[in-house]
This record gives structure tokens, C-alpha cells and sequence, in this order.
């Protein structure tokens, strides 16, 4: 049984949803291809369908991707190199800490585009194994 | 007094809002990066200080003096972070004939440098852990004094703060590659690599003493704070009174504070921290000469404005208080917000917030960095914002902290909230069973990945963005409005 929605915007990412004569106040924004959504004291992202799909793949253990923009401050590996599952391969620095890149799996590193000293953005490819 | 706030986010708009309750003029100083800070309009005015890069604005000494003589301030109040604990910076606002609104230089100087803070307390009959505190640093002595301490080791940057370049390291080849990366991250964050070395103390609890004297002589305690749930070294949840301390242990490490303060002549508002081992032995660990990110949980207990006092005793007022005078009602509760994403080991998470929707309620405040807007960026502590509760006992202020904790939202941003969440609920806590390690212990792997929405939601959520396409006119269908573009369309006359 799926039960009766009604909502009513209050202002701004801010509404109201009447279901079954309750009502709950909840937050919604959309960003770019997610949807920030916050309801009854739990915060989701949610994705587009075709986002999602997309999003899936990112997981793939190929690459090592920078997860939030910072400056490349230490390489450990190099084209070649065999590396183990949670090995150290990379130290970006954000927000003051630094922060360990680790390897996904066990594999050989094939190719290594991180320089040190470099920004990098979110998603940027900086190590792939074979 | 006109005062000028050298710091930015929650704290500069905090010390900003007692300045204004005591009519006193404000200005906020800003990077580039914080053109539209909310703290920059928190304050009676504003004055840019430079780069986003923090040593070329928060941390330039010139370029906060530059605003003091521009703004025509007359003391500063430094924050906590940034130059709050720099002595040559406290030497120079008084050189340049403005009041500083902290300790004197020479506190600041014998408690910025770990080393020589140890071996003071020591004289003073303030308990130390075993540990090196000498000036021999090169890497070789200080890994045979590691091994001679015995591991774990905890390596600390001898002018740090905030768990910045702090490691624990259990062998000695853990103990060689963890020093050059604490060096590093201390040069980067104090601009020095001197470290100290402490034998690492298993399961301690963090508890920290609050003084506050004035220049006429009297130094209070304001009592303590527990501060055990930590990550990296940094503090996540903040308590008063602490869950682990009966009368007499107490009323000793209260008196401990006091004495620590006493032997460096300390003025204005310190902590004094230290770690309380299972047996209940407590060891002196630092003194902060500054106000603290949890001193909120202390005005919370005490009913004082812990800002006002500093500035009444920066203008040289005696404290309007005595140590009897200072009581504890009820217990209070502060979780720190931090811009940082659990399910990728703490990494930042940067990006900007597109909602915020806050806690009210009794016994709640909301010590805000960010509003609706703000841009969270990678060049400065990931701290968002404090949410701070208050009960008549433990209990309470839990509870009312777990209902606020669900009610508070940032939208567009990771943060840490579902832990803390998490962590408020969790039993261990709800009985006070707490240690500097409780987090690795009970949620060290990431977290479940959450649950999917439930399918109520998913579809308010769908008729919620059609209902914001609707009001956002010509933008995109469903795009979140952005006031600045529509306002773009705008012809003036």
C-alpha cells in the first residue's frame, strides 16, 4: 500500500508533507544531478536515474580518484609498482590535514598523472592500476 | 572598545554577537575566499586582509594590524585557531598601542612550546606523563627516545593545537614514517617541527580545567569539561560536569588548573587539559592560552558570557566574581559539525550549503558558521558550526540533543551529523563510558551505508522539487533558485 502525499512549500528547501493526516516537516534541494533530501532526522542524496548508473561505475577499482579538491603533496608509487589493497599510494592535503589515498585492491599501478604540488578537483583520475 | 575579531566562521560571528549585546562596535576581518562569510555581516563592519591562503590573511600578523589601524579598532580579540596562541602576535598588537583580549605574550610563549610547558609544570608540582621534552629534535634521538619511552608513542608538534601533526605510532617503523609527515603538517599548520613525545596513555579519558583570572590577582577556575570523544586528535563531544569525576577527584584537578595557571602568571581565559587514566590518575597535557571551541558548554552549566569576561578583563577590570560565586546547574552537551564525510574515512567535503535548517527549543543554541549560501571551502578548519543543549542532568541534555541533531540539516554538504547522531545514541555513551578512543572502538569501520529513503519521502521529495521549479520561473525546471541570477534580470532605473 503506498500511502497519500501532499506537500506545500514553506520557503526556499523548505516543506511540509501531510501523510495520513500527519504532517512532516522536510527539507529538499536540488544540486545540479542530486537531490539533497532531509526527512524525519535522516539526510539522503539522492541521484537521477541516469546519474545513478554513472555513479555506480564510480566505484570501479581501476582508479584512484581525488575525493575532494586539495593539493597533491606525496607520491608514493610509480608506473610499474605492485601495490596492496589499503597501501598508501598518495597524500593529498585539504583543510589543513592531510589525507591518505589508499589502494582499492591489489594490482600494478599502470599509470601515475598526480605531481606533487598540484591542486586537484574531486573525480580527477591520479593513479590507475592494470 | 572597539573590537576588531581576527578569525572567521562560528567563533568571529560568536565573539561578535557579545560585542554587540555590550554595545560595543565590531569589525570582521575576511579573505577573498570569505567575501560573503556570514561572519563578515555579523560584525558592525568589515575589512578584507588579503588571499584565501590563510598565512597570507588570518595568519598575517600585518595584515591584521593593517585592519586594526584602518578600522581605527582599539583591541582584538584573536579567536581560537589562526594567531589566537602566537606570542609574537600578542606582542605586537600591544607594541602597536591595542589591547589584546587573551594572556599576555609570555603565557602564550611558555605554554606554545609543549617542551618547555612540560618541564614548568613539572616544577610546579602539576603531574606530567613520562615522556622527551628536550631541545635535541633531530630524527635519530627522538627515535631513541621514542623506544626508551616504550610504544605506543604519541608524537606531538611541541607549538601545536587542535590535534594537528598528532600520531599515535606502536612500532618503531610506524614511529619513522609518521615523524617527517607530523613535521610537515606542523611546519604547514605553526611554522615549526619541534615535536614531544609522550608515552600514549591506553583508553584515557580527555578532562580540561577552564580558568580565568584578571590583572588584579585573582585566577578562578571555571570548572571542568570532559572532552573524550575525539577523532584524529579532534574533538567531536564536549560535556559538563564530566561522568567521571566523584567530588574529591575533582576538587583536585580543579585545584590542578589553578596552579598551572598560577605558575606561568596566567591572565584572561586558558584551559588547562588533562588526561584522566582508567585508575583515575590525571596527567597535565596542555595549557590552550585561549578560548575554547567547547566553551559554550561551560557558559551553558555556569550562566557566565565567557567573551564578556574575557574583554571586561582585557580592559582591565577585576573579575566581578569570586570561586564561590561559580556554580554548576545542570549538565550540558556540545557536538561539533564538522564539513567532513565518515563513509570516506573523515575526508573534507567541502561545497556549499544550498539549506540550512537549524534546532530551536529549550536549553538548545546553535552556534552558527555557514547559513543558507555559504561556500565551505578547502582553505580553512572544516568546522561548520556548534550545536550546544542543556539539561537539569545528563539525561536531559541527551535527549534534547538527540531531537536537535535530527532536526539540524545542511543540505549540499557532508557533514558529520549521522555520527553524531550515532554517537549520542550509542549505549556507551548514554552511560558515560567514555575514552579518547570511543570512536575507533564503536564505529571504527566506516559506517552501514544508510538505509534507502522510505518511499513516502522519495515521492514529497519529487513533488517538493516540482512545486521549487514552479517558483523558480525562468530558471531550469527544478533548479534550486539562485537569488542572484533572478536579481541579475532586474532593470534599475
Amino acid at each position: 500500500m503506498s500511502a497519500d502525499v501532499k506537500v506545500e512549500r514553506v520557503r526556499d528547501g523548505a516543506f511540509v508533507a501531510t501523510v495520513d493526516g500527519r504532517r512532516v516537516p522536510f527539507q529538499c534541494v536540488r544540486d545540479g544531478a542530486r537531490v539533497w533530501l532531509h526527512w524525519d532526522g535522516v539526510t539522503y542524496v539522492l541521484e537521477d536515474e541516469e546519474e545513478g548508473g554513472r555513479g555506480a561505475q564510480r566505484g570501479h577499482a581501476h582508479a584512484l580518484e581525488a575525493p575532494m579538491p586539495g593539493r597533491v603533496i606525496a607520491v608514493k608509487v610509480a608506473p610499474g609498482q605492485a601495490v596492496v589493497k589499503g597501501e598508501e599510494v598518495l597524500v593529498v592535503e585539504a583543510m589543513k590535514m592531510e589525507n591518505a589515498l589508499r589502494a582499492p585492491r591489489d594490482g600494478v599501478v599502470k599509470a601515475v598523472s598526480a605531481r606533487v604540488g598540484e591542486m586537484v578537483s574531486p573525480g580527477t583520475v591520479l593513479v590507475e592500476l592494470e | 572598545m572597539k573590537v576588531l575579531i581576527a578569525n572567521r566562521g562560528e567563533i568571529a560571528v560568536r565573539v561578535a554577537r557579545t560585542c554587540r549585546a555590550m554595545g560595543l562596535p565590531s569589525v570582521a576581518v575576511y579573505s577573498e575566499a570569505d567575501v560573503g562569510a556570514l561572519h563578515v555581516r555579523e560584525a558592525d563592519e568589515a575589512v578584507a586582509i588579503g588571499p584565501a591562503e590563510a598565512v597570507r590573511s588570518y595568519l598575517s600578523i600585518d595584515a591584521i594590524l593593517g585592519a586594526a589601524r584602518r578600522s581605527g579598532a582599539d583591541a582584538i580579540h584573536p579567536g581560537y585557531g589562526f594567531l589566537s596562541q602566537n606570542g609574537d602576535f600578542a606582542e605586537a598588537v600591544a607594541a602597536a598601542g591595542l589591547t589584546f583580549i587573551g594572556p599576555p605574550a609570555a603565557a602564550h610563549r611558555a605554554m606554545g612550546d609543549k617542551k618547555a610547558a612540560r618541564r614548568l609544570m613539572a616544577a610546579a608540582g602539576v603531574p606530567v606523563v613520562p615522556g622527551y621534552d628536550g631541545d635535541d629534535q633531530q630524527d635519530a634521538r627522538l627515535g631513541a627516545e621514542a623506544a626508551r619511552i616504550g610504544w605506543p608513542v604519541m608524537i606531538k608538534p611541541s607549538r601545536g593545537g587542535g590535534g594537528k601533526g598528532m600520531r599515535v605510532v606502536r612500532s618503531a617503523a610506524e614511529f619513522t614514517s609518521a615523524l617527517p609527515a607530523s613535521r610537515r603538517e606542523s611546519q604547514a599548520a605553526f611554522g615549526d617541527d619541534a615535536m614531544v613525545l609522550e608515552r600514549f596513555v591506553e583508553r584515557p579519558r580527555h578532562v580540561e580545567v577552564q580558568v580565568m583570572a584578571d590583572t588584579h590577582g585573582h585566577t578562578l577556575h571555571l570548572l571542568e569539561r570532559e572532552c573524550s570523544i575525539q577523532r584524529r586528535h579532534q574533538k567531536v563531544v564536549e560535556e559538563t560536569p564530566s561522568p567521571a569525576l566523584e567530588p574529591g577527584r575533582r576538587a583536585q584537578l580543579l585545584a590542578a588548573g589553578v596552579a598551572a595557571a598560577r605558575a606561568v602568571g596566567y591572565v584572561n581565559a586558558g584551559t588547562v587539559e588533562f588526561l584522566l587514566d582508567p585508575q583515575g590518575s590525571f596527567y597535565f597535557l596542555e595549557m590552550n592560552t585561549r578560548l575554547q571551541v567547547e566553551h559554550p558548554v561551560t557558559e551553558a552549566v555556569t550562566g557566565l558570557d565567557l567573551v564578556r569576561l574575557q574583554i571586561d578583563v582585557a580592559a582591565g577590570k577585576p573579575l566581578p566574581i569570586a570561586q564561590e560565586d561559580v556554580v554548576s546547574r545542570g549538565h550540558a552537551l556540545e557536538c561539533r559539525i564538522y564539513a567532513e564525510d565518515p563513509a570516506k574515512g573523515d575526508l573534507p567535503s567541502p561545497g556549499r550549503v544550498l539549506h540550512l535548517a537549524t534546532p530551536q527549543g529549550p536549553g538548545v543554541r546553535f552556534d552558527d558558521g555557514i547559513e543558507t549560501g555559504s561556500e565551505v571551502t578547502v582553505f580553512y578548519d572544516p568546522l561548520l558550526a556548534k550545536l550546544i543543549t542543556w539539561g537539569r542532568d545528563r539525561a536531559e541534555s541527551i535527549e534534547r540533543m538527540a531531537a536537535a541533531l535530527r532536526r539540524t540539516a545542511v543540505l549540499g554538504v557532508v557533514t558529520n551529523l549521522a555520527r553524531l547522531q550515532a554517537i549520542v545514541d550509542h549505549p556507551a555513551f548514554r552511560a558515560g563510558a567514555l575514552h579518547t578512543g570511543f570512536l575507533d572502538e564503536h564505529m571504527g569501520a566506516a559506517p552501514a551505508p544508510a538505509a534507502p529513503p522510505p518511499e513516502v519521502a522519495v515521492k514529497a521529495a519529487a513533488a517538493a522539487l516540482q512545486l521549487a521549479g514552479r517558483g523558480a520561473g525562468a530558471g531550469p525546471a527544478g533548479a534550486a533558485p539562485d537569488p542572484w541570477a533572478s536579481l541579475g534580470a532586474v532593470r534599475l532605473p
